[in-house]
């Protein structure tokens, strides 16, 4: 209720200013509310795209990047990489046609995905290995010279 | 809007009160699509990592039960992200349809399990005709 009482001078702190950001929040919430999840959107997926779940790491040699893509075509994934980005897209496609089938619980998803990491270093771009295996895409990136951790000893006299 | 954050597929972990399991590691609950027409009743599954010997599908007083297990991989070096965790795969289902236990077929592909539940011939609805003089 207390929010309702837009400011009081009385304490004279910088109360208006508040009740202005306030505002302004409020309004970026409305748009939100509005705008936000919107699959109808033109440029968005609608509602039919998905977000991989990667898990990146490295050692000293390698970049190591896995992905769990349960039901894509291998042929369907697409991985590109320019500079230190590494884009994997593709499609999963629907193989369930409902024809007359009555649908009891639909919770996989299907559609266009596309991910974009930026790798921690340079990459030696032609050893490459990427392996698709049950579902989950394997990604070997091998780390180029430059990107190589070297450790210089000190010694302290 | 500008900065909305985007919503990585999510792995529930299996919750201690929908089943309990007695093996070690780490349990997930799969996605499931289930659909069904006049003669069978179709289960897909989402099992990415598993191996299709790993996996058991169990049909035992209409209670069908989905494990999928799978060995964690040891890894030496530094992680920079993670977003999901490896782990098994449990789900259980009650099935009120007649199935023919005997027909259950079960695939699996890039990490997607599909059953195949045929109906049994009583629950196969059929069409009586009538027949007028």
């Amino acid at each position: 209720m207390r929010s309702l009482i837009p400011w009081r001078w009385k304490e004279g702190r910088s109360v208006p200013e508040n009740a202005l950001t306030e505002f302004r929040k409020e309004v970026d919430d409305l748009f939100n509310q509005f705008f936000g999840n919107a699959g109808w959107l033109p440029g968005t997926s609608f509602s039919r795209g998905f977000t991989p779940a990667f898990d990146v790491s490295e050692t000293d040699e390698e970049i190591l990047i896995k992905a769990e893509l349960p039901g894509v075509d291998p042929k369907d994934i697409e991985v590109d990489l320019s500079g230190t980005t590494l884009t994997v897209k593709g499609e999963k496609k629907e193989e369930q046609e409902e024809k007359t089938e009555n649908v009891h619980r639909i919770e996989r998803s299907f559609g266009c995905f596309s991910r974009s990491v930026t790798l921690p270093c340079e990459v030696k771009e032609d050893q490459v290995e990427a392996n698709f295996k049950n579902g989950v895409l394997n990604l070997k990136l091998p780390k180029a010279e430059s990107g190589k951790k070297r450790s210089i000893k000190i010694d302290v006299k | 809007m500008a900065n909305q954050e985007i919503q990585v597929v999510d792995k529930k972990e299996l919750s201690p009160e929908s089943a309990e399991i007695t093996r070690n590691g780490v349990y997930f609950t799969p996605a499931v699509d289930i659909f069904e027409n006049s003669n069978e009743l179709t289960v897909v599954v989402d099992m990415p990592g598993i191996n299709s010997e790993d996996v058991e599908v169990d049909l035992r007083e209409n209670i069908l039960t989905i494990i999928g297990d799978t060995k964690a991989e040891e890894f030496q070096g530094q992680e920079l992200l993670t977003e999901y965790r490896t782990g098994g795969y449990y789900r259980t289902f009650r099935v009120n349809n007649l199935i023919d236990h005997a027909k259950i077929a079960a695939s699996m592909s890039d990490g997607v399990l599909t059953l195949k539940l045929p109906k049994s011939e009583k629950a196969v609805p059929r069409k009586i005709p009538v027949a007028c003089d």
